[in-house]
């Protein structure tokens, strides 16, 4: 019985030491072991010869010796760090763990796991690009004389972007969308390159761009591009529609940007800079960019600043100026400066939006100077999916403008409702009122679904 | 009787004063401070060759953010994100985001679309592929459960903590 009891405590104790077996099997072990052992002891007490006993306890013993050195070479195995077998697991060639390092990610990118690893490895088998779309339908009516109610198709955008490598970037916005109210052709579609650019990202603080852009004119302009689902309301405000629906403004760009981040603590200041071929001059007809030929020398420049404060969740305030000269065929060069200030908030459920520009044009040669003021104030509040809107806008280019001949006076509120059926959709129906110097005003009402896919 | 009125009147005040006056015994060290269990600690992890150690909660929130995309050699960073209803993602969408999932997908999609990021996080399937892609990746930025964490990570002190320090703030609410 004393040997039994031995035995049994050298087999439990070896069992414990075996960490591999979970303790639920270790019990099963134990008490398996525990139950054999007494049911041999009894046969030894009824006179079984001792001999029987004593072989049965050595292959026992053997037994013991042979699973106490299985849990050598066992615990042996699992003394290997895991981390040579997730080093193994990526890099089979490696038996140790290597530094890791571009080495070992260059090795591993031929591993089967090459879905886990850097994504900015180029790989020909693989598309590298990321595209994501916008697009929307309306329903719009106005009680201006000659147009009438009419479904539309808005802009179908494609938004496309690749890593090409850990600093390079693509990213480019291919919008198919009509020619504009201005243009004969206003139900025929065409392709329009919204955005085109390269980027090298050095740092948080330089990144450079080349290609087209959207000017970095204010907030609107930059924050939004042309997506009508990403913006509250149905359109862009009259200040910063775009050339082709009859802006005012020089939205697009053909040149060079640099932006990033300024050491400023928690007042989170960024920096813009660009140096574009500008525009010519400004027709309603075509876009106004100059896309790959400029017809002076003279580059347009434009600085902007703005502030996101750690303390002001939300908050973004900003400037920016621009400056260009036009070079009209129709009368003498022309300077052109525009100021733009701004407040965004978009807080919780609250967003505001403020902004203000000012347009100077003074024509060469003359005393003649031309200031356009313009502002826009949106303000809308998210009830669940419902988020009621309202806003104000107002430019006033004074008569015998020179670039904005067509523009005049226009201001009046808006309201509308926005409603998000979906994350990806929603319903927008908005109220325009638009006031023009010596015309009657215009009443609007539109219907519009954008989406995201 | 005007005895016990005035009794009653400078007891509250005594005992008042007695608890001011123990007050300041009870030394922040005497206090119990909170320790997080390993299985419960949300682990920062990066890749091994990262040369930081430490992040501020407001470094981490800004890098998660996409607002900061390099770290101090220059290398682009990459954020990993758990796979959604993780438990784990959870923990960071509410303590380094401060955001639910919709608001997590509504700033990623505005701020690409911007160009404000140079790239939107990675969604990782499970903790296994998690340190696998920090382990590949050197300039990667993740999360772990402490308890899953092994020595192919890096794990980062949060205000100069970690995850097994007293009074580490990252703490993952469902049990593993």
């Amino acid at each position: 019985m004393g040997a039994a009891y031995a035995t049994f405590s050298k087999l439990t104790l070896c069992l414990q030491t075996l960490s591999w077996i979970t303790a639920r099997r270790r019990f099963f072990l134990i008490v398996t072991v525990g139950c054999i052992l007494p049911a041999r002891v009894p046969a030894q007490e009824h006179g079984e010869t001792a001999i029987v006993d004593q072989k049965t306890i050595q292959q026992m013993m053997q037994r013991i010796d042979q699973l106490e050195a299985r849990v050598h070479e066992l615990e042996a195995e699992r003394s290997i760090p895991e981390l040579s077998t997730t080093a193994n697991s990526i890099s089979p060639s490696n038996s140790v763990l290597q530094p890791v390092g571009s080495h070992v990610l260059a090795e591993a990118s031929a591993a089967p796991e090459e879905n886990l690893l850097d994504p900015e490895k180029m790989d020909v088998s693989k598309t590298l690009l990321h595209i994501r779309g916008f697009a929307d339908f309306g329903l719009a009516g106005t009680t201006q004389k000659g147009n009438s109610a009419a479904f539309g198709m808005g802009e179908l955008n494609l938004f496309i972007t690749s890593n090409i490598s850990d600093k390079l970037k693509f990213l480019s916005e291919l919008v198919f969308e009509n020619q504009g109210p201005f243009s004969p052709q206003a139900n025929d579609f065409n392709v329009d390159v919204e955005r085109a650019l390269l980027e090298y990202s050095y740092n948080d603080h330089l990144n450079l761009t080349i290609g087209r852009y959207h000017t970095a004119i204010g907030y609107y302009n930059t924050a939004y591009h042309s997506s009508a689902w990403m913006q509250t309301a149905i359109g862009r405000p009259f200040l910063f529609a775009f050339e082709e629906d009859g802006g005012i403004l020089p939205l697009h760009e053909v040149g060079l940007s640099a932006s990033g981040q300024i050491p400023s603590s928690g007042l989170g200041l960024h920096y813009v800079t660009e140096v574009g071929n500008g525009r010519g001059t400004r027709t309603p007809i075509n876009s106004a960019a100059e896309e790959t030929v400029d017809i002076s020398n003279h580059k347009s420049e434009t600085v902007a600043l703005f502030a996101r404060p750690d303390r002001v969740p939300g908050l973004q305030i900003g400037f920016s100026a621009y400056r260009e000269t036009l070079e009209p065929i129709y009368s003498e060069k022309i300077g052109e400066a525009i100021w733009d200030a701004y407040a965004m908030l978009a807080r919780g459920r609250f967003e505001w939006l403020t902004e203000g520009v000012l347009i100077r044009h003074n024509v060469n040669g003359t005393s003649r100077v031309y200031k356009t003021p313009g502002f826009y104030s949106q303000f809308s509040r998210r009830f669940g999916s419902f988020a009621p809107y309202c806003s104000y806008q107002y430019i006033n280019a004074p008569v015998g403008e020179p670039i904005f001949p067509d523009v005049g006076l226009r201001t009046g509120p808006s309201a509308g409702v926005r409603y998000d059926a979906t994350e990806s959709v929603a319903f927008k129906l908005q109220y325009d009122y638009t006031s023009l110097r010596r015309l009657q005003p215009i009443n609007s009402l539109g219907l519009q679904v954008g989406f995201t896919f | 009787m005007k005895g016990s009125v005035q009794a009653a009147r400078v007891l509250p005040k005594a005992v008042f004063v007695l608890i001011l006056g123990l007050s300041p015994m009870v030394g922040a060290g005497d206090l119990p401070q909170r320790k997080v269990k390993p299985e419960q600690a949300l682990a920062i992890v990066v890749n091994r060759s990262n040369q930081v150690d430490n992040l501020s909660t407001d470094e981490l929130r800004k890098i998660f953010l996409g607002s900061r995309s390099h770290w101090p050699n220059g290398r682009r960073i990459t954020i990993a994100m758990l796979d959604y209803e993780q438990a784990e993602r959870k923990a960071a969408l509410r303590q380094i985001y401060k955001m639910d999932e919709d608001a997590y997908r509504n700033h990623f999609l505005k701020e690409e679309y911007r160009g404000n990021v140079f790239a939107v996080p990675k969604t990782l399937t499970s903790p296994e592929v998690m340190r696998k892609f920090i382990f590949n990746a050197p300039g990667a930025i993740g999360y772990l459960r402490a308890s899953d964490v092994d020595e192919s990570v890096k794990v980062l002190r949060i205000d100069g903590r970690l995850p097994d320090d007293k009074d580490y703030t990252l703490q993952i609410d469902e049990p593993l």
